[in-house]
This record gives structure tokens, C-alpha cells and sequence, in this order.
């Protein structure tokens, strides 16, 4: 048994190694199949099969590498898996099957309480947590300190499920209504990226609005200056061209970058308009 | 004669008195049998007459080499080939106990080598075993009879026989000088060990034994106690890989038929007949994954695959029934077309030497898929399987994690021949 399971870990390594992830999407079932005896072996000290998971599910560059079979099993994670792994194997848990597991939320939460911080722990608790908030049933279920993950500004993967819904407007909107400017400005920070626009047109009008809404505030330099300098970043990224960001997620293509460029430029003229105003507001308060 | 004699006398049948008079002066015949030791004096009558043949042909050997060196010579010849001859079956009989040509001396010497190995302990026959496979002496007889050509005469096979025995004596020294002080070295590091409860593992022979009995009384009984009992003990059997009679797979699937009818899509089971057909539906699914890797050219499997298809509709249900879950195994296999995506083992917690010999039987599959077609990926319900028991609390047996593992080696294309071992060959069953 240690033999074949040595030899599996090995493979999926190899497989998580190599540049063509296509193997590892085509055999997407089997490596999850090995999700229970992966995190087992972790429980058992022996973490190298767990490890190997994760590796190839981040090098897989899927949305969601895990079968959807596992959810009877996921259910019951709180209760086999370590804290750790708990919530390095969150992320790959497809949330939107567990509309009814608001204790699972209620064990992850306490899991990546109990963790000591490390970038992974924070991108798999950020990722999450986005998947959390976009089924919205699972929101009430979430402790208050949960969000202040966000402010930590963990880098998210370039192909994450919580990045692909982390703009939905159920978010956004779950984020405005704490009324935390420096979570509001952390959330808005991870997920204006170069490897994605938003997709949710409701969202993005929000979000214009919430930018004069919030941070037009004469003491708001700073965060405009924050947003502003990440736009600046992306929009740096996005003139690399089309073939440079596809090295990191395959699925951009000619309209996701037309739209991204439209977006982030749309929202840096929107910030430096909120800057002027501000600018001038302060000259006649000056003059007078 | 004189034997012969006894013998009409015991068979003779007394034709008066009454039934239980009669059965009384059998009953005594046979006490007398047993307590006279008969069955020793009838072996031991043609012993005495081959002793007298060999004492006769030496005397006789003895004899004529004063009168005539070579009619002595010729005499001589007959004798020892006589001898060699009866040496040979001797060696034949005791080594193996079905050769038809037996002899008392055989049987003794079967019994006495019986009590040496049960009084040795393990670790010695290990180093025994050990030593006739190093020894040259033992290689050398195989390695000439592998290298003989055709035809039996050739020059090369001369040479290569004759080479042989030239080299036969060295291999003797050189193996004495080798292995003597080897051996005692091992010996005497040999530790006596605790005496534990003793596995007894079934050789494959036996197994084989067995299965070619359980195959004749399928074959021969329509009794459905019998047919019960037979499939428990093959089910018992299946967790050693053996060759068995592929016509086992058409009982097995005759006794599951004889159990159901079937009424459009619906599955039913005879009353009263629900354990033969669950066990009868698991020996059917062993047999069936076993002779696809074995030998998957069989004709009975393309004979129960054509009677399957004629006797279940695509579309059947096995839902509700205890053997649901291996039916529905076999019917994704036979009616390819079906896609079974509700199929789910959620709900299968069998007790664990089914659950191993399932586990076993679809590993089977996943390696018959890969062999036959070189499809590396593995069906689908064969990883749900192993994702279902892999997420077992408690988890199952460990025969059962460890083919579930190599069922999803098969699928990412690990190279499994070298731990296969692990998995499906070392596994012990216990002889009641």
C-alpha cells in the first residue's frame, strides 16, 4: 500500500510539474478520488499525497478541479481532515453543492482561526471566503472577523473559483454592507486584476458609484491613491498583450482583455475625476 | 489368490435372514476389516511378490554371470531397469499425490515427509526453499531440459547432455563448499519464535482443486441448498487469483437466473431465494472480472454476454435488491450503451470480506480495460467505488484501500506490475 501510494504521489507531482496541464484536467477525477486517503495520510503525518493535491490543483489552472462527487464526502472533512488541511482543502470544495452546511462554514471559519498565517493559508481562506459570499445563504453563517482576511491582501491565483465570483454583485454587495473602508478597499484591491474582468455589469456601475460614494472623502487620499497605483499596475500588465497573461490563465481571450482594458481604464478616470473634485474642492476652501 | 479369496468373501451377500440381520453381518465384516488391518495385508501381498521378482532376478543375475557373462548381463539389465522403474514411480508418487501410480512405499515416504514439514518450524523451510533454488545442482536439471531442441537426437542435445553430467559432480562439490556452511550459518542464527495462531494459506493448487469440485457440483446439482453452500465456499475461494473452468461464470449465472424473473424492466426475486441469489450475483461478478483479465477471449464470456443481453432489457432496475450494486456492475459492463450516471454507491456498506472481494473484482476490471483496449482511463463507477470506500468511516479493510489506490494508479497510468503484488497476491484465506 506505501508502495502504490508513493507511486501515485510521484505522478501527480510529475503530472503538477510539467508545463501541459491538459493531463491534469483530463484526469481531474482520479486525483480527487484521492482527496479521503490524501487527507488522511496528512492526519497520519505523512502530508507528501496532500501536498501533491494541492500542487495540481493550483498548476491545473482549472476553475474547479474537483469532482463533484466528493461533496457527500466534504461534508465530513471538519471531522477527518487536520485544521490545516481543512482549510487548504477548502478551496476546492465546490460551495455552491453545500447550500445547507452552514456548520461547515461555521468549522472552516474556526479551522482558519486556529491556523498560524502563512500566504497559502491566506489565499485558500480569501478564495473561500468569496465562494462563501456568493451563496448567499451561506453569508449569515460567516463570523464577523472572517473579513478581515481580506485586509491581510493575500495575491490570489491568477485561475481561482473565488476570483471568477469574487466580482459577482452578491459580493459586492455582502463587502458594502459591512461599511469597513479598509476592507471595502482590500476586497476591491484582490479583485481588480489583470486576469479578469468584472463580469457582473450591475457590479461595475456599483462600483463607480461606491468610489464617489466612499472615497471621495477629503482624507481619502491615500486609498485613491492605492486603487489608483493597482489600476495603473494592470492596465501596465494588460498592454504586455494577449499571449503574455495566457502563460497564467489559458481561458483569457481578445474580448476579456477589450473588456478588461475598458473596465480598469473607465474606473482609473473615475478615481482621478474623484481626485480632481477633490483636488478643486480644496483650492476654494483655500481661496475662501 | 489367496487375497482374491478374502475379498469374495467379504463381498458375498448373505441372502437369508431379515434386513437388519443381514446389515448386522455386513456391519461385522467391516469391524473385522478395520481391526485385522486388512486393507495393510492386501497392499503388503503384491509388495511380497515384487520383493520375490527382485530377489529372483538378482539370484538369477548372480547365477548366470559364472554360467555366461552375457545372458547374466542381459538379465542384469532387466532387473535394474525394473528397478529404476519402480524408484521412479516411488519419487512420482510421493511428489504428487494424483499421479495414478501409486505404491505403499510412496504413501509411506508421503507421510513421513508430511510429519518433517508440519514439525519443522517456518524459518527452516524458508532456508530449505531457499537453497534449492540457489543450488546449482537443482538449476543445472532445469536449465538442460529448457535447452533441449527438436529433434530429441540432435547433436546439440547430445552435447548439452553430456556436458551436463560431466558437470553434474562439480555443481555437487561446488554447492556443498557453498551452501553447507552457509546453511548451518542460518541456522543457527534462526531465533524460535513465538508460537502464534498459524494462517493457513491455501496453496493454488488446492484452490484450483476446489474450484474444478465447486464446477462439477453446479454442473451436477440442482439442489438450491447445495448450490448455496458450493457458491459461499467459491466466493471464500475468489479472493486468491487462481485458472479456473470458465464454464463456472455459466453456472454462477444459471444459478442467478434460476433465482429472478424478469418482468419488463422489474427484477424479481424468487421466494425464498434471496441469499442464493445476492451470493450467487457476487460469485458472478468475481468470476466474470476474473476471466476478463485472465482470459478475455473465453467463449463463456461471449455466451453469458449474449444470453445477458437477451434476458435484461437495457433499461433493467436492480433497485431495492441487495445485489443491486454488483448487477448494476455487470450491466454497465455487458450493455456498454448504458451510462449510468445516476448510479451512485452511496448507500453500500457491505461487511468486509464482500466488500474486498468487490474491491478486488473491480480493480480487475479497471486492469482488463487497460490491458485489452489500452484505455487508461477507468470507468467511472469503478472511481466512484473507490472514492465511496476510500470515504468510508470507518474506513474499510486494508486489501480494500489498497486496490481502490491501485485503481486510481491505473487511471493516472502508474506503472503498477511491481506493487500489484500488494494488492493481489498476497492475500491469506482461512481454511475452515
Amino acid at each position: 500500500m506505501e508502495k502504490i501510494s508513493n507511486l501515485i504521489t510521484e505522478k501527480v507531482k510529475t503530472m503538477a510539474e510539467a508545463e501541459d496541464y491538459h493531463p491534469l484536467r483530463s484526469k481531474r477525477k482520479a486525483i480527487t478520488t484521492l482527496l479521503p486517503y490524501a487527507v488522511l495520510q496528512e492526519q497520519n503525518g505523512k502530508p507528501e499525497m496532500f501536498q501533491a493535491f494541492l500542487h495540481a490543483a493550483r498548476a491545473s489552472k482549472e476553475w474547479e478541479l474537483t469532482w463533484h462527487r466528493t461533496w457527500k464526502y466534504i461534508r465530513r472533512l471538519p471531522q477527518k481532515a487536520s485544521p490545516h488541511a481543512l482549510v487548504l482543502a477548502s478551496p476546492h470544495v465546490r460551495w455552491y453543492l453545500l447550500t445547507d452546511s452552514g456548520d461547515l462554514v461555521q468549522k472552516w471559519a474556526a479551522a482558519a482561526s486556529s491556523v498560524p498565517y502563512t500566504e497559502e493559508v491566506g489565499q485558500s481562506v480569501v478564495d473561500v471566503l468569496l465562494q462563501i459570499v456568493e451563496e448567499g445563504v451561506l453569508v449569515s453563517h460567516i463570523p464577523t472577523e472572517m473579513w478581515s482576511w481580506l485586509i491581510r491582501q493575500p495575491s490570489l491565483p491568477p485561475v481561482c473559483y473565488g476570483r471568477l465570483v469574487g466580482s459577482q454583485t452578491h459580493v459586492f454587495r455582502a463587502v458594502r454592507g459591512l461599511k469597513d473602508i479598509e476592507v471595502l478597499k482590500s476586497y476591491l484591491l484582490l479583485v481588480w486584476s489583470e486576469w479578469g474582468y468584472i463580469q457582473d455589469g450591475n457590479s461595475f456601475n456599483e462600483m463607480c458609484v461606491l468610489i464617489w460614494k466612499y472615497f471621495s472623502g477629503t482624507g481619502m487620499g491615500n486609498y485613491r491613491a492605492e486603487l489608483i497605483q493597482k489600476l495603473d499596475y494592470i492596465l501596465g500588465q494588460l498592454d504586455w498583450g494577449l499571449d503574455h497573461l495566457k502563460q497564467h490563465n489559458p481561458w483569457l481571450g481578445r474580448y476579456d482583455l477589450w473588456r478588461m482594458k475598458g473596465q480598469y481604464k473607465k474606473l482609473r478616470e473615475v478615481l482621478l475625476e474623484v481626485e480632481r473634485c477633490v483636488s478643486s474642492q480644496i483650492f476654494h476652501f483655500s481661496i475662501y | 489368490m489367496l487375497g482374491k479369496q478374502w475379498l469374495n468373501r467379504y463381498a458375498s451377500t448373505d441372502m437369508r435372514g431379515t434386513a437388519i440381520e443381514r446389515s448386522q453381518n455386513r456391519q461385522r465384516k467391516l469391524d473385522g476389516v478395520i481391526t485385522w488391518y486388512f486393507d495393510h495385508v492386501m497392499e503388503s501381498l503384491p509388495l511380497m511378490l515384487q520383493i520375490a521378482l527382485l530377489l529372483l532376478g538378482l539370484a538369477l543375475s548372480r547365477y548366470l554371470w559364472e554360467v555366461n557373462i552375457i545372458v547374466a548381463c542381459v538379465v542384469l539389465g532387466v532387473t535394474s531397469f525394473g528397478v529404476i522403474f519402480y524408484i521412479f514411480i516411488v519419487i512420482a508418487g510421493t511428489a504428487y499425490e494424483s499421479c495414478p501410480y501409486q505404491t505403499p512405499m510412496a504413501r509411506i515416504l508421503r507421510y513421513t515427509f508430511y510429519c518433517i514439514y508440519l514439525y519443522t518450524p517456518r524459518p527452516v523451510h524458508i532456508i530449505i526453499s531457499h537453497l534449492i533454488q540457489v543450488s546449482w545442482c537443482c538449476q543445472l536439471p532445469s536449465g538442460w531440459w529448457s535447452s533441449l531442441g527438436q529433434p530429441w537426437y540432435s547433436m546439440a542435445n547430445i552435447t548439452t547432455s553430456l556436458t551436463c553430467i560431466a558437470i553434474l559432480p562439480v555443481a555437487l562439490l561446488v554447492d556443498v563448499s557453498r551452501l553447507v556452511p552457509e546453511t548451518v550459518w542460518s541456522l543457527l542464527q534462526h531465533q524460535p519464535m513465538d508460537p502464534s495462531p498459524q494462517v493457513h494459506i491455501l496453496d493454488k493448487q488446492t484452490i484450483e482443486l476446489d474450484l474444478r469440485c465447486i464446477s462439477w457440483i453446479l454442473q451436477m446439482s440442482l439442489d438450491k441448498t447445495v448450490h448455496l453452500s458450493t457458491l459461499k465456499h467459491l466466493r471464500q475461494q475468489m479472493s486468491t487469483p487462481t485458472k479456473f473452468d470458465p464454464a463456472i461464470v455459466t453456472y454462477c449465472f444459471d444459478v442467478f437466473i434460476g433465482c429472478i424473473s424478469v418482468n419488463g424492466c422489474e427484477v424479481v426475486v424468487m421466494q425464498g431465494l434471496e441469499q442464493l441469489t445476492t451470493v450467487s450475483a457476487l460469485c458472478l461478478f468475481c468470476t466474470l472480472s476474473h476471466l476478463w483479465v485472465m482470459d478475455s477471449t473465453s467463449s463463456a464470456l461471449g455466451d453469458v454476454r449474449h444470453r445477458y443481453s437477451k434476458i435484461f432489457p437495457a433499461n433493467v432496475s436492480f433497485h431495492g435488491h441487495q445485489f443491486s450494486h454488483t448487477m448494476n456492475a455487470i450491466h454497465k459492463v455487458f450493455i456498454q450503451s448504458v451510462k449510468h450516471q445516476h448510479f451512485t454507491w452511496g448507500h453500500y456498506k457491505p461487511p468486509g470480506d464482500e466488500h474486498t472481494l468487490v474491491a478486488h473484482a473491480l480493480l480487475k476490471l479497471a486492469q482488463f480495460k487497460y490491458q485489452t483496449t489500452g484505455q487508461v482511463k477507468v470507468s467511472r463507477l469503478i472511481l466512484r467505488f473507490a472514492l465511496h470506500s476510500l470515504s468510508l468511516d470507518p474506513l474499510p479493510p486494508a486489501p480494500v484501500i489498497a486496490d481502490c489506490l491501485s485503481i486510481i494508479a491505473i487511471d493516472l497510468d502508474c506503472d503498477i506490475s511491481n506493487t500489484r503484488a500488494v494488492t493481489l497476491d498476497e492475500r491469506s484465506v482461512n481454511t475452515p
